[in-house]
């Protein structure tokens, strides 16, 4: 069973919400119901005891590492063992990465893996720094393991998802919430199953498998797709949340009207790129002003953004494709920060209408070209 | 603390001097991006200011003036 996919698993999501929308409508506090309904959706979605396993295993190896630093960090604020620690959290999924070039590797892919690798990270790091002094094994379990958004995001962060389930039970907002989470469901539905697909089978599956004409018809069309499919799963997946009682951040907004290329990762795919804007780009430019790498000047941010992106890239896999992927936004995101910087008209050319039309067009080409590098067509 | 918000941003940003006021909204005017943030934050440091980045929306720095009463 996958999740978003195909009628047992909607049934399965159906029967497991309807409870929800019920404790919630009467003011019940869904906490507990929640993370029996995640361990129930995920028993269904892991299919075969080997794969049961593997995620038990992998909640085990993530929950020993967030508690066991939790401890440690009380008595040692060194850098270095939060690093050996990230190591271990981020093992899982490097191994699964690495399936790439050693197949038995394969073995020990799990569904979520990547998401599910983030979240713990992001526990960690926030250990680190302070924010996060306690931790409830089932609070943690809960969010790591929270299955609406375990297959494609959004991702979110710990201690806004525990203050979720911190809140009192509100009858009123929840059915507030509630309805916006069932249209969120059904309008997400529509733009991966019918939009998605209407796409796929019509333009992308109808275009000859080579040819200038047909790469860039397929390189529209495939944008297009990866919108209505990816923006389809999140709605989907903020919507079970929802119902849940967990206000999951939304994770597009509108990135076909973006004027330029950060702008662009600030609408698509939001709570990813913030995560990496938080936990890589800005400690990467902190530490390198701290330590005056680079002069203290700009080039701490291109790196920034170029490494950024290549992980961004090599958290979606080690192929050529997706690697490039990442470097070619990363020089995009570092071009992007020169011209803002190097040249002042260009901060008053974007409130210019006609001039921000055309920006719109080249943005939109330039993240097309780049999903046409992700889709593996040309390489 | 607000003249010294203002003087770190006029120097990272290269504004001319008097541009930016307290109530200047710095995103909204490209005076500050993400890395502009990150420049004030680690100067501030050396006030005996220590604001985290990843703790703060836009809106919430928007202007010297919220980013003083930050740092209060």
């Amino acid at each position: 069973m996958t999740p978003y996919s195909g009628l047992p698993f909607f049934c399965t999501l159906f029967i497991v919400l309807l409870p929800a929308a019920i404790l919630g409508h009467c003011g019940k506090k869904l906490r507990p119901y929640g993370l029996l309904a995640t361990v129930l959706v995920l028993l269904a979605v892991f299919e075969g005891w080997k794969a049961k396993l593997l995620l038990l295993l992998f909640w085990a190896v993530q929950t020993a590492l967030c508690f066991g630093y939790l401890a440690v960090r009380k008595r040692c604020e060194k850098r270095w063992v939060l690093w050996l620690f990230l190591l271990g959290a981020l093992a899982p999924l490097l191994l699964v990465k690495l399936a790439v070039f050693v197949p038995k590797l394969q073995l020990l892919a799990i569904l979520g893996v990547s998401y599910m690798t983030f979240r713990a990270v992001q526990v960690l790091i926030e250990t680190y720094d302070g924010y996060i002094k306690t931790l409830n094994l089932l609070d943690f379990s809960y969010f790591l393991l929270f299955f609406p958004s375990v297959s494609s995001g959004p991702l979110d962060r710990y201690r806004r998802f525990c203050s979720d389930l911190a809140k009192e039970p509100d009858p009123e907002a929840y059915d507030k919430l509630a309805v916006e989470g069932f249209w969120k469901l059904m309008t997400g539905a529509f733009y991966s199953f019918v939009v998605g697909n209407l796409i796929l089978q019509y333009w992308l599956e109808a275009l000859p498998q080579s040819g200038f004409g047909a790469t860039v018809g397929y390189m529209y069309g495939y944008t297009f797709f990866m919108f209505f499919n990816f923006a389809g799963y999140s709605r989907m997946a903020i919507g079970s949340a929802y119902i849940l009682g967990v206000k999951m951040p939304e994770n597009f907004n509108l990135p076909f009207l973006s004027k330029d290329m950060k702008d662009f990762w600030s609408r698509w795919h939001i709570s990813l790129s913030t995560w990496l804007r938080d936990y890589v780009y800005t400690r990467f430019c902190t530490q390198a002003l701290r330590k005056k790498w680079f002069g203290g000047g700009r080039a701490s941010s291109y790196l920034g953004y170029f490494l950024t992106m290549l992980l961004m890239g090599a958290w979606h896999g080690l192929t050529p494709a997706y690697l490039i992927y990442g470097a070619y936004h990363g020089i995009l995101m570092s071009a992007n920060e020169l011209l803002d910087t190097k040249w002042k008209r260009f901060r008053k050319l974007k409130k210019n209408t006609a001039f921000s039309i055309l920006l719109i067009l080249i943005t939109f080409h330039l993240f097309s070209f780049g999903l046409l590098i992700f889709s593996g067509r040309l390489i | 603390m607000l003249d010294n918000i203002i003087d770190i941003i006029t120097d990272i940003s290269g504004a001319d001097e008097g541009e930016i006021e307290a109530g200047t909204e710095l995103f909204d005017e490209g005076i500050l991006d993400s890395f502009g943030v990150v420049q004030l934050f680690v100067q501030l440091e050396s006030y005996g200011v220590k604001l985290d980045v990843a703790e703060f929306d836009r809106e919430q720095i928007s202007t010297p003036a919220k980013i003083a009463a930050l740092c209060e």
